[in-house]
């Protein structure tokens, strides 16, 4: 289990995270979710000691996760936002260079390199510099670097960022095939239907601070699961939002203007609970 | 363990940029050799001049050999590849990954010392390079590594790094008894570059390429400046908030 205690850091006069309070069970696929700037990275960068907490702990297993606590850290894995790898290194080297820093017998950084590449199609691109691999790629790359140490929990930040959409479900197979290994994933992203389809539960986090956590389905029943969005003579859409079927139909028979009926969304929740407070900002 | 995959991963890169690596090394050193020792042929302390500058650009080679290959290094993972995250949450201890750097950046530091000694065995100057040397220059290369692994920590921007080398690597080239000693140089400055790295390891090699001693202060200065470097680069990559 990963728990997050009070968790808090400033950057001189900004805080970036605000007293946090999460606790993340094993096995669970986790979403932190928020807008820009709402301090997810930052977490993500506290989770992998890159970034020291100004205030509060982060805790694995019970244990506080600091740079000197080797045996917490080899639980870790870390798939950043930005390709976080050695770009003049090939494929292969990116893979060894893990292994060792993991303590891995050489033949056993052989034997996972291979079954690795190949899980994720790399496996033609072995002896290809990172530098010269597509955005796509890379991600595969990071993602095969962070299994190949078999954690037990791997914190993906944004691993889908830039991708196009068949890569993006691509990848999402992938997690899921990673995720039945019973490993913990904590994934932060701007893709709603990604979390929505990924997470077990989700942190939304907004300025820092938690808003909210739970399960996607109990996060759009608790706005409505039924949503009716009324298209106005300026454009603009407004979206009323109901428990039942039957109340979203007597409000849309009631209305006049151009209409339309559908299923509320994870997007739904984030706009009206995180949306709703930018634009009061 | 941990020095052992830092050291590969230098010797990776290494091997990639052999050519690259051993151009850069050979290049400035060879320019000074060629103008200074050949171009304007002079004499120093009644030896030919070139006898007085060889040493010096061997140990001024191992500063820049040294400090580049560090500093560039982790300039570059730190703030631009971002490779450094993958070190941090790993579980090798930090202080192997900072030693891994050190004796990496020191042992390329002392490559770019002996191509030059290498370059000049032709010319016959009757100069010895022996242990002595080397274990000089290897204690040189760390202590340059450290500045350069502090700095780099320092440093906000990858543009911070070709700031340092203007700011403190060039006008120690210059500076730190390498093309010229420092007797003349006036009192107080001299005292102060006397006292820098560069200098003291200027001064030893040169002492016994002509057949003298390394002095214990000298040694015992750089060791100083070693432990100095090495305990900050240790409290920045265990302490510092934001790496």
């Amino acid at each position: 289990m990963i728990e997050l205690r009070n968790l808090t850091k400033t950057f001189g006069d900004f805080t970036a995270v605000d007293h946090l309070n999460i606790k993340i069970e094993t096995g669970e696929f986790f979403g932190l979710l928020g807008p820009n700037g709402a301090g997810k990275t930052t977490t993500i960068s506290m989770l992998s000691t890159v970034l020291l907490p100004t205030e509060g702990e982060v805790l694995v297993g019970g244990q506080p996760l600091t740079r000197k606590n080797s045996e917490q850290k080899r639980k870790l894995s870390v798939i950043t936002q930005e390709y976080s790898m050695r770009q003049d290194m090939t494929v292969t080297e990116v893979m060894e260079y893990q292994g060792r820093l993991y303590y891995m017998p050489k033949k056993t950084i052989r034997e996972k390199t291979d079954e690795l590449l190949e899980f994720a199609g790399l496996s033609q691109y072995r002896r290809r510099v990172v530098r010269h691999l597509s955005g796509g790629m890379k991600r595969k790359l990071m993602i095969c670097r962070g299994l190949m140490i078999d954690p037990e929990i791997m914190l993906l930040d944004e691993p889908t960022a830039g991708m196009d959409a068949l890569s993006r479900r691509q990848m999402w197979g992938l997690l899921r095939q990673i995720n039945d290994r019973n490993l913990t994933i904590v994934l932060t992203t701007h893709y709603m239907e990604e979390a929505e389809s990924l997470c077990d539960r989700i942190a939304l986090i907004d300025h820092g601070k938690l808003d909210t956590v739970d399960t996607p389905a109990n996060l759009i029943r608790d706005l409505g699961a039924f949503a009716v969005d009324e298209i106005e003579e300026n454009g603009t859409i407004i979206s009323k939002f109901f428990t039942t079927r039957e109340e979203a139909i007597a409000y849309l028979s009631g209305l006049g203007s151009q209409a339309t009926l559908r299923n509320s969304t994870l997007e739904d929740v984030f706009v009206e609970r995180i949306g709703s407070h930018l634009m009061k900002r | 363990m941990g020095i052992i995959t830092v050291l590969w991963e230098k010797w990776t890169e290494f091997k990639r940029d052999f050519y690259k690596i051993t151009l850069a090394a050979m290049i400035s050193p060879l320019m000074y050799l060629i103008i200074f020792g050949m171009g304007i042929q002079t004499t120093s302390h009644g030896e030919p001049y070139l006898n007085y500058l060889i040493p010096g650009i061997v140990a001024m080679s191992s500063m820049t050999g040294s400090f580049s290959a560090v500093a560039q290094n982790m300039s570059v993972q730190r703030l631009y590849e971002k490779a450094l995250d993958q070190v941090m949450v790993s579980p090798t201890p930090l202080w192997q990954f900072i030693v891994g750097q050190i004796i990496g950046g020191s042992l390329r530091g002392m490559y770019s010392s002996c191509i030059i000694i290498l370059l000049t065995m032709p010319i016959h100057t009757g100069l010895i390079f022996n242990l002595k040397s080397f274990a000089i220059l290897f204690l040189n290369g760390t202590v340059f590594s450290t500045i350069a692994l502090v700095l780099s920590f320092l440093a906000k921007s990858y543009a911070d790094a070709p700031k340092y080398n203007a700011y403190i690597i060039t006008p120690m080239s210059f500076l730190c008894n390498t093309f010229f000693s420092t007797d003349q140089m006036p009192l107080g400055f001299r005292q102060v570059i006397a006292l820098l790295p560069l200098s003291q390891c200027s001064t030893m090699v040169r002492s016994i390429a002509g057949g003298g001693e390394a002095s214990y202060f000298g040694v015992a200065l750089l060791l100083v400046y070693l432990l100095i470097f090495s305990t900050i680069s240790f409290l920045f990559i265990y302490k510092k908030k934001n790496l």
